[in-house]
């Protein structure tokens, strides 16, 4: 009984000795306190659902090209089933890979669609050298939709133009996109490419045209092997020789920053006969 | 439910990395507001376009100048690793950031107007009845120019949300850290017979940046209201 008297009397204690001007602030501060605390409690919620994400982790980091991305990420799985750490991996356009490698980004392998990037990082000394494989060679291939009857096989003068019958060859941009490159030099190889030129719809990358004849929207497009397995709308309808164009090149290296023993672990992996063979199952060659 | 456990991941870390670039983002945007709106300096002319900057560059271009800037190998990257260790590439604060400063244009947009639209003898009053500088800004410049936060929180959410140039070129598209929803619906597109996990993707950014704008709408709405009560001529953004 005799508590909560006592604070009563020492409250009104307080109270008295607060001169009315200080009672005034002191009213003004403890509103702006309660303005002020809904902003506070939800920047606590923002502090307490950020996850601790700034420990690096065990997993090797791969910096893979987009058109692999199917085939990588069943490696990547099959590498986990092996009991290693799933390998994360970043699809994105090689130079941009590359560049972000050049910037100083910390990965543990690379594998570009271009042999140039791959130079560019190694004259830089961004790469161990010897770890630098060619592992995997595409094809470069015409498709049409599911439905066509058409067969064509590339060689001086065929009639890609009559096939076209006025409509588009959907293909990435030959003067950017490494896949637009190859299938011009392969036209022009062959002498149909000044007939085509002007129907040639050019791509953003090599399955953006992919995609414009899986919704017809093209008749024809030239694309790599890898994308026309990918894709069940086309149909591979011709092939081009090896010899038409310059050798279509995956290579793959680790690089210099690299401490994460799993990375080399990983690229051992892709290179082994278990590793090719997945690369093959998608339309690669593996030599 | 409607999504997989990893399309989840993808929608959290969004939310993460777009909370964290506006309210990283929101004391730069305010002070630059508050500069444009109530300085008078030469060269304001050329703080203003600079500000604006982010809005107008192609993102991909603002992505290429971060990498330069902030790689471990770029002028204030190499700092910031070597005094404080912190890398931001391939990390989700590398995407936090390149959204926080796409984003930055519109913030300090809503800001800036909100602050224009206060009436500066209402500050002048609290001076005269012997609020210090600090106590006017507090209890007069900042209750006044809520509403205007609020809607630059929201709209500036909403942008970075939809970040993806800028992300992509800077910090690349790696799952868990920087492979935020635009990346993830990208990659989905470049795979044959994902186009259900685009849908389902699509769908979720579509609502997520549909509740955004109807919330700063309401804001502003609502701060409009409260105006005619007080200062008069509303804020009005974009």
């Amino acid at each position: 009984m005799m508590v909560p008297i006592q604070l009563r009397v020492q409250r009104r204690g307080f109270a008295q000795a607060v001169t009315p001007s200080i009672r005034r602030d002191m009213g003004r501060y403890f509103l702006l306190l309660r303005r002020a605390s809904g902003v506070l409690a939800l920047l606590l919620a923002l502090g307490a659902c950020i996850p601790p994400v700034f420990a690096a982790p065990k997993a090797p980091l791969v910096l893979a090209a987009a058109s692999l991305q199917e085939s990588m990420t069943t490696a990547a799985e099959a590498w986990r089933r092996h009991g290693h750490p799933r390998p994360v991996l970043s699809f994105a356009a090689s130079s941009a890979l590359a560049r972000q490698i050049s910037g100083g980004g910390q990965a543990d392998l690379f594998v570009s669609a271009d042999e140039d990037w791959m130079d560019a990082l190694a004259k830089a000394g961004l790469i161990v050298p010897e770890t630098r494989k060619s592992f995997l060679v595409g094809a470069l291939v015409i498709v049409a939709p599911a439905d066509s009857r058409l067969r064509l096989r590339p060689a001086p003068g065929f009639a890609l133009l009559r096939a076209l019958g006025g409509g588009k060859l959907a293909m990435a941009d030959p003067d950017s996109v490494p896949a637009g490159r190859y299938g011009r030099e392969a036209l022009q190889h062959f002498g149909v490419w000044d007939q085509v030129s002007g129907q040639v719809v050019r791509a953003e990358n090599v399955r953006a045209a992919l995609g414009l004849v899986a919704h017809d929207a093209a008749p024809l497009g030239i694309v790599y092997a890898t994308d026309a397995l990918a894709e069940p709308h086309v149909r591979m309808v011709g092939v081009f020789p090896p010899g038409s164009h310059a050798p279509i090149t995956y290579p793959l290296a680790r690089l210099r920053t690299s401490t994460n023993p799993e990375g080399e672990a990983f690229r051992r992996f892709l290179l082994s006969g278990e590793g090719k063979a997945i690369f093959r199952r998608y339309g690669f060659v593996a030599p | 439910m409607l999504l997989s456990g990893d399309e989840w991941a993808i929608v959290g870390l969004s939310l993460q990395v777009s909370l964290v670039a506006i309210i990283g983002v929101l004391p730069v945007a305010f002070a630059l507001a508050y500069l444009l709106a109530r300085g008078r300096f030469p060269g304001k002319v050329v703080v203003d376009a600079l500000v604006h900057l982010p809005l107008v560059l192609p993102p991909v271009v603002i992505g290429w100048m971060l990498l330069i800037a902030f790689a471990p190998h770029g002028i204030i990257g190499a700092l910031l690793a070597r005094w404080l260790g912190i890398t931001l590439m391939f990390r989700w604060t590398g995407a936090a950031l390149a959204a926080g400063i796409m984003a930055m244009p519109l913030m300090v947009r809503s800001i800036r107007l909100s602050l224009e639209a206060i009436d500066p003898r209402l500050e002048a009053a609290a001076r005269t009845l012997g609020a210090g500088r600090l106590d006017s800004f507090v209890t007069i410049t900042l209750p006044l120019a809520r509403p205007g936060v609020l809607a630059a929180l929201v709209l500036g959410f909403a942008r970075s949300l939809g970040e993806f140039g800028a992300t992509i070129t800077f910090v690349s598209n790696v799952p868990g850290e920087t492979a935020t929803l635009p990346l993830a619906i990208y990659a989905a597109l470049q795979v044959p017979g994902q186009e259900t996990a685009v849908w389902r993707l699509a769908l979720v950014s579509v609502l997520l940046s549909l509740g955004a704008l109807i919330a700063s709408e309401m804001l502003l709405r609502r701060g409009r209201g409260r105006d005619r009560e007080t200062t008069g001529p509303s804020p009005h953004v974009l």
